[in-house]
């Protein structure tokens, strides 16, 4: 390969210094693809090098475990920012949910409860969804606003104290197992399919990327785009709900201090799979990674006994760093 | 007598006189539940604190610390970052199990909330000591703490004395689902009904354990009651921050402040008379008795089911008498961070 603007005496091109052929196939790597699996090995390898317990099966069922909550708010959150929105609220909406689902389990019983805590995530949900696509207040106001209030009646009706006394077969869902898999990452899996298969299967799932790329296309195209917003908050809700009920089963009462922080993991894990804060670029399995990284790297990093300060550093380090990369590798482009 | 019991006689005869040789002068403080022998194994000690920015649990993680060095143990500890993050302390304490430690002393963030991981920890042959925080599981191998009781009947027995039997206080009760928030609070409504029945507590509230929150409560206090006598504290954390207000609002020494507890700053405030009186536990012995009941569990013998720590209660006419070396964690220690 020659450089045209560099000419020696007789006018040709002088040559390119050549890059190995090693450095060439690494480059060619479909590292959109295969980037984010490799970071996790490498962790994954780390990891179990320092402290072999990572491997053990009942780590493994840690993780998975630990995981599900985020995993499933991030699910909601996905959906959210691919549609050009943002949910604020859903660290505070998984408080509200433990609150409700306990109270309506001690007056209802085990299924009412479970229901109830489930259907106060949508509707909160749906009031997202109603201040967003109806009273075009922006999504980070209206999520902002719930945050807020959510987390004020969670505390008002728990009055600030943890609600007990739940019956002891509800901490199935939170500590159980299937088989050799907790049943909270179960019930996380089946959900991680579901969204797959609605986000890119389904007419909604193609009108979400379509409103995240451009919402004034979308709407000129004839995409009834009020009503799929109002949807996709619901959605968000639907699974702080099913999140709420779980993580209520793991603590075996009804906490209104719970998921403080929790939403911002949630668009921490969205953004580092490399979806786009802007909307219109990611997807379930990028949230899937995001995820993965995360629980792992908090996992890993209690197993070598780093702190929890400074696991907060590494993690806010990786979410810049996930979006760099990605930003960088688009330029190069 | 025959030549046996003779002999049996003065072996026990010798046997006391070593015992008092052995047993030192001025006993440590802390030798209520003494020290055992170093085992000859190094264990492994799992500890789970709720917030190290209250430098209680920073003087409670040294004794952990400092008598596992005595006692050849490891410590892995792990802080929780506030009351509120119970499924973090959760998530340690998994983690605390899958690592294989020997033992675990849990410090709750949350009574009914750390059930589940204890009775995970008890499946998984791994002892659990209970301190100062209680989880509400009865799986725990003992529990050790001050008694949240008496800190309320003394903070209501002072106030009660301090007030003349007359008037009216707040109550910032500190972190809701906490064991220490509650029992203190309850102790001292309970005193001042039984004895003090013309003093009435006009408005309580419960908050996370920090001066931020306190100020803010206070000055919200303040504004509400403006004939307000005094104000119970069920932790320094939030008096700190209630003495703030109660000086920015040139009130000093129109209130009573009580509170639990003894960190620098309400050292400082206690001696200026801005905080009238407080209860203290002495945490570094708490620390110290947590990891030696540790050691004794895993070395088979018997624990007690429930160890009471010593209180103080200190005003500042008894400041300067304080012996702060099991209240606080010697000047210029820190938490070791890996």
């Amino acid at each position: 390969m020659t450089d045209p603007s560099v000419k020696d005496a007789v006018g040709q091109s002088a040559p390119v210094p050549r890059s190995s052929p090693l450095v060439d196939r690494l480059r060619r790597l479909p590292w959109g693809r295969i980037g984010m699996p490799a970071v996790l090995i490498a962790m994954a390898l780390f990891f179990g090098t320092i402290n072999p317990n990572f491997w053990s099966v009942t780590n493994m069922g840690n993780v998975a475990r630990q995981i599900s909550i985020l995993a499933l708010i991030s699910i909601g959150q996905t959906f959210a920012i691919l549609s050009a929105g943002i949910d604020l609220s859903v660290g505070s909406l998984l408080a509200l949910v433990s609150v409700v689902c306990a109270q309506a389990m001690l007056d209802f019983g085990l299924v009412g409860g479970i229901v109830i805590g489930v259907l106060a995530g949508c509707l909160a949900g749906l009031f997202n969804g109603l201040l967003i696509a109806k009273a075009r207040v922006p999504a980070f106001i209206a999520t902002l606003g719930m945050l807020v209030a959510a987390r004020g009646l969670a505390l008002t009706l728990s009055g600030g104290l943890p609600i007990a006394g739940l019956p002891h077969e509800f901490m199935i869902i939170g500590a159980g197992y299937w088989g050799l898999v907790p049943i909270p990452a179960v019930i996380a899996a089946v959900s991680f399919v579901v969204a797959f298969f609605v986000l890119s299967r389904t007419r909604f799932g193609r009108y979400i990327y379509a409103m995240g790329s451009n919402e004034e296309a979308a709407i000129l195209s004839g995409i009834n785009v009020v009503k799929y917003k109002i949807l996709v908050y619901v959605v968000s809700g639907l699974f702080a709900g099913i999140a709420g009920v779980v993580l209520t089963s793991r603590v075996i009462s009804g906490q209104p201090t719970l998921g403080e922080v929790q939403e911002l993991y949630s668009i921490a894990a969205v953004v580092i799979g490399g979806g786009k804060i802007t909307g219109g670029v990611g997807g379930i399995g990028r949230t899937l990674m995001g995820v993965l990284v995360l629980g792992m790297l908090s996992n890993g990093l209690n197993l070598i006994q780093i702190s929890s300060y400074v696991q907060n550093i590494v993690v806010g380090a990786i979410i810049v760093i996930a979006v760099y990369i990605d930003l960088a590798r688009e330029r190069r482009r | 007598m025959n030549k046996r019991t003779v002999f049996r006689t003065i072996l026990a005869g010798i046997f006391v006189l070593a015992a008092f040789a052995v047993t030192p002068a001025n006993a440590a403080p802390g030798d209520e539940y003494a020290r055992p022998a170093k085992p000859a194994k190094q264990y492994t000690i799992g500890v789970l604190l709720p917030m190290l920015s209250n430098p209680h649990f920073v003087a409670q993680l040294y004794g952990y610390i400092d008598e596992a060095d005595k006692l050849g143990a490891k410590v892995i500890w792990f802080d929780a970052g506030g009351y509120q993050y119970l499924d973090k302390q959760l998530s340690q304490m998994e983690d605390l199990i899958a690592s294989k430690v020997d033992a675990i002393i849990l410090v709750a963030v949350n009574g009914p909330g750390t059930v589940g991981a204890v009775a995970q920890a008890v499946a998984a042959g791994i002892p659990v000591i209970n301190c100062n925080v209680m989880t509400d599981s009865d799986k725990v191998v003992t529990r050790i703490r001050s008694d949240d009781s008496i800190i309320g009947q003394m903070q209501a027995d002072f106030m009660g004395q301090a007030l003349k039997g007359n008037g009216k206080v707040a109550m910032l009760r500190g972190a809701p689902g906490t064991s220490w928030a509650e029992n203190r609070g309850n102790a001292f409504k309970k005193t001042l009904a039984e004895k003090f029945p013309h003093i009435t507590v006009v408005g309580e509230q419960y908050s996370q354990s920090t001066p931020a929150d306190g100020l803010k409560l206070m000055e919200d206090f303040l504004q509400t009651f403006p004939q307000l006598d005094g104000v119970y504290n069920g932790a320094d954390t939030v008096a700190i921050g209630a003495a703030q207000a109660v000086l920015a609002s040139g009130k000093k020494g129109k209130i009573v402040i009580t509170t639990a507890d003894y960190q620098l700053d309400t050292e400082k405030f206690i001696r200026e008379g801005v905080i009238n009186a407080t209860v203290v536990q002495q945490p570094g012995i708490i620390g110290r008795w947590g990891m030696r009941a540790a050691i004794n569990a895993l070395e088979k013998r018997e624990v007690p089911k429930v160890l009471w720590t010593p209180l103080l209660q200190v005003t500042s006419a008894n400041a300067d008498q304080i012996d702060m070396s099991t209240i606080r964690a010697p000047a210029g220690w820190k938490p070791p961070i890996r």
